[in-house]
């Protein structure tokens, strides 16, 4: 295997002056984020996408990805100092990392969360490289019906593995589609749905709508709340952990490395499945499982190692198949196409440097993340002492701005406006906007490949069963809808997101 | 008492799901449907919106009778105040430059906070309004105007 050309192909990408600084940005810009709760790594890269444009592909790609693992470090600091998860995948550090912090052990708990989130990235960028390759043999082998059935296979994943109602989860993923279909039907040029809106013609902007959902919506939940920002008070001397904790880790975090890398996988997977799994694992797992939730190392290093590593993986189907598995690779899908490239597994072939130097980034980005943080704590602790109500009205600003720079025109922010508003209703009445995002991406490539495939069959549906790949992949999703009807699972999947 | 039996989360995504669903049928009407072997534009909107439509009355029903859940609390000051920030950037920015446009949308969005200090406000507003010109027009080069001339 050529694995180690590939691989110096990239890092001979990802090292050249301009990649490693837009490498390091990412991961900066993620850290910070990751660090303030109340943006979402999500709401950053929609920010900063149309941003992106004047920059050449690898290191657009190269920041972006650097902002969703430097946030999964990153939130993990709030976590344990604050008590208050800095991103979704943090919510398990609460648990045992604010313990420990209340015990004295603020420095421990932070270092193994970065030295857990160093060896996951390192682990899951070889996982990237070794199963892209034979990933993307088997999707040059797909054609039409095959997509689609792919297509249906990762929604109905994202259905199962969403948070919340899983029958919510469906609608929104409908209505996403149907959304994804505004615009000039691209085989008979015919405007649909677009109320004879100019600006429509190219179908409702996707940054907008991820901007209001998940930014402006956020911004208006967070308000609604009461804050609480109780700061420990801690200091940074025995940041170390002793060498008993790192040996009684190292088996935490290769489980945790593991579950993530699969789970990170999966459609509708990525960094906070993954973490609430491999606390649970950990829990069930340990001798003594009491000591969970009071402070035990493990449970800040497995699902530490876990949210890093399935935010990593995550990027395989998208960068194989060209299918995003979440909403941050929805995101992701928006930033190669405003550069021209169309994703799927030709880019692998076609575009070299451009795929291996953004997983060779992957690795550079964890190492400067370890040597970032642990250093920077007292800087990001300070910046936890901003009060929100300074911090809110400028991302208020720059969501605008962003959302008004795609496309020159205010009719985004008006849309961004309306799915803001949207977003907060969703919220109100416990509907996961991601599935909705997943769901507007894939839209227009479902209904194309659903043309095509029934165009070629003459209109035989059949044709979906015929064909061998597409008879697992449809199965594998009807399997995933039964397991999520039957009563016993469901009780247990509730039981697991309430953890 | 029909009424105390009703989820009132529920019936409202349902009932949102049957507008849209409706709304889009109304818009995507005049085009065409084609067969299954020839789809035109409208096979799959059409599909889909009464796919939705459907799905959204199975829901709402089963909403009526789930038992009784309030709609939860709606916090309308920060709602109201971030609205209107946005749609002030939209209305201001062709017409008065970014640098006053930012400026007013940072303080009207300030007020979002229960606990908005007046004139910390008022200079962030104006530390966010350079911050903005300098970083999106001068180093970032958007084609944006400053000032309103």
């Amino acid at each position: 295997m050529d694995l180690f050309a590939n691989l110096a192909t990239g890092f001979a990408v990802a090292l050249t002056p301009t990649n490693l600084g837009f490498c390091f940005l990412g991961a900066l810009i993620g850290t910070l984020v990751g660090v303030l709760p109340g943006i979402a790594p999500i709401t950053t890269i929609a920010i900063l996408l149309p941003f992106t444009f004047s920059l050449p592909p690898a290191s657009s790609l190269i920041m972006l990805a650097g902002i969703f693992y430097g946030a999964q470090y990153g939130g993990s600091t709030t976590a344990i100092l604050v008590n208050v998860p800095g991103e979704s995948s943090s919510i398990v550090t609460c648990l045992d990392g604010h313990q420990m912090a209340k015990q004295g052990r603020a420095g421990p708990a932070l270092a193994i969360a970065a030295i857990a989130s160093f060896v996951a990235g390192t682990i899951a960028t070889v996982v990237i490289a070794t199963a892209s390759v034979p990933m993307s043999w088997l999707a040059l082998k797909f054609n039409a019906t095959e997509y689609f059935s792919l297509m249906v296979l990762g929604l109905t994943g994202a259905v199962v593995l969403a948070h919340g109602a899983p029958e919510k989860a469906v609608a929104m993923v409908l209505v996403g589609l149907l959304l994804g279909l505004v615009g000039i039907d691209v085989n008979t040029g015919a405007p649909r749905m677009t109320m004879d809106i100019a600006d429509l013609g190219d179908g409702i902007g996707f940054v907008p709508i991820a901007i209001g959902l998940f930014g402006i919506a956020e911004l208006a939940v967070t308000l609604g709340k009461p804050q609480d920002r109780s700061l420990l008070s801690f200091k940074l001397r025995n940041l170390w952990p002793s060498w008993a904790e790192i040996r009684q880790c190292i088996p935490a975090i290769l489980r945790g490395t593991t579950i993530g890398s699969v789970l990170g996988v999966l459609p509708g997977g990525g960094a906070a499945l993954s973490s609430f799994a491999a606390y649970g694992v950990e829990k069930k797992s340990a001798r003594n499982p009491e000591r969970f939730g009071r402070g035990a190392i493990e449970g800040v290093a497995a699902p530490e190692a876990a949210n890093n590593a399935g935010a990593q993986t995550s990027f395989i189907p998208l960068l194989t198949l060209g299918i995003p598995g979440n909403a941050i690779m929805a995101l992701m899908v928006g930033a190669m196409m405003i550069q021209g490239i169309q994703p799927g597994p030709q880019v692998m072939t076609t575009q070299p440097q451009l795929f291996w130097g953004v997983v060779a980034s992957m690795w550079l980005g964890n190492l400067m993340l370890i040597v970032l943080n642990l250093p920077l704590i007292g800087l990001w602790v300070s910046l936890l002492r901003v009060p929100y109500r300074l911090m809110f009205p400028a991302i208020v600003l720059f969501c605008c701005i962003g959302t008004y720079s795609t496309g020159n025109t205010v009719f985004d922010v008006w849309v961004m406006l309306l799915f803001g508003m949207l977003g907060a209703f969703f919220y109100k009445v416990g509907a996961e906007p991601a599935p909705f995002m997943l769901g507007f991406v894939l839209g227009p490539l479902m209904e194309e490949n659903f043309r095509r495939a029934m165009y070629l069959s003459r209109g035989d549906p059949i044709v979906f069963v015929e064909r061998p790949i597409s008879a697992v992949l449809l199965a594998l999703a009807l399997a995933l809808l039964v397991i999520l009807i039957l009563p016993t699972i469901r009780a247990k999947r509730e039981e697991v997101f309430r953890e | 008492m029909m009424r105390a039996r009703v989820n009132m989360p529920d019936l409202a995504f349902a009932a949102f799901l049957v507008a849209i669903g409706a709304l889009a049928l109304a818009l995507a009407g005049e085009l065409t449907v084609g067969s299954a072997a020839a789809m035109g534009p409208g096979y799959v909107p059409r599909g889909l919106a009464l796919i939705i439509i459907v799905y959204g009355l199975v829901l709402g029903s089963r909403a009526a009778f789930a038992g009784w859940q309030v709609f939860p609390d709606i916090a309308w000051r920060p709602l109201l105040l971030l609205s209107v920030a946005i749609a002030l950037f939209a209305i201001l920015l062709p017409t008065v430059g970014l640098a006053l446009t930012s400026f007013t949308v940072v303080v009207c969005a300030g007020f979002a906070a229960y606990d908005v200090r007046l004139h910390e406000n008022a200079f962030l507003g104006a530390a966010l309004a350079a911050f903005a010109a300098v970083l999106f027009v001068s180093v970032l080069g958007l084609p944006i105007a400053i000032w309103p001339w």
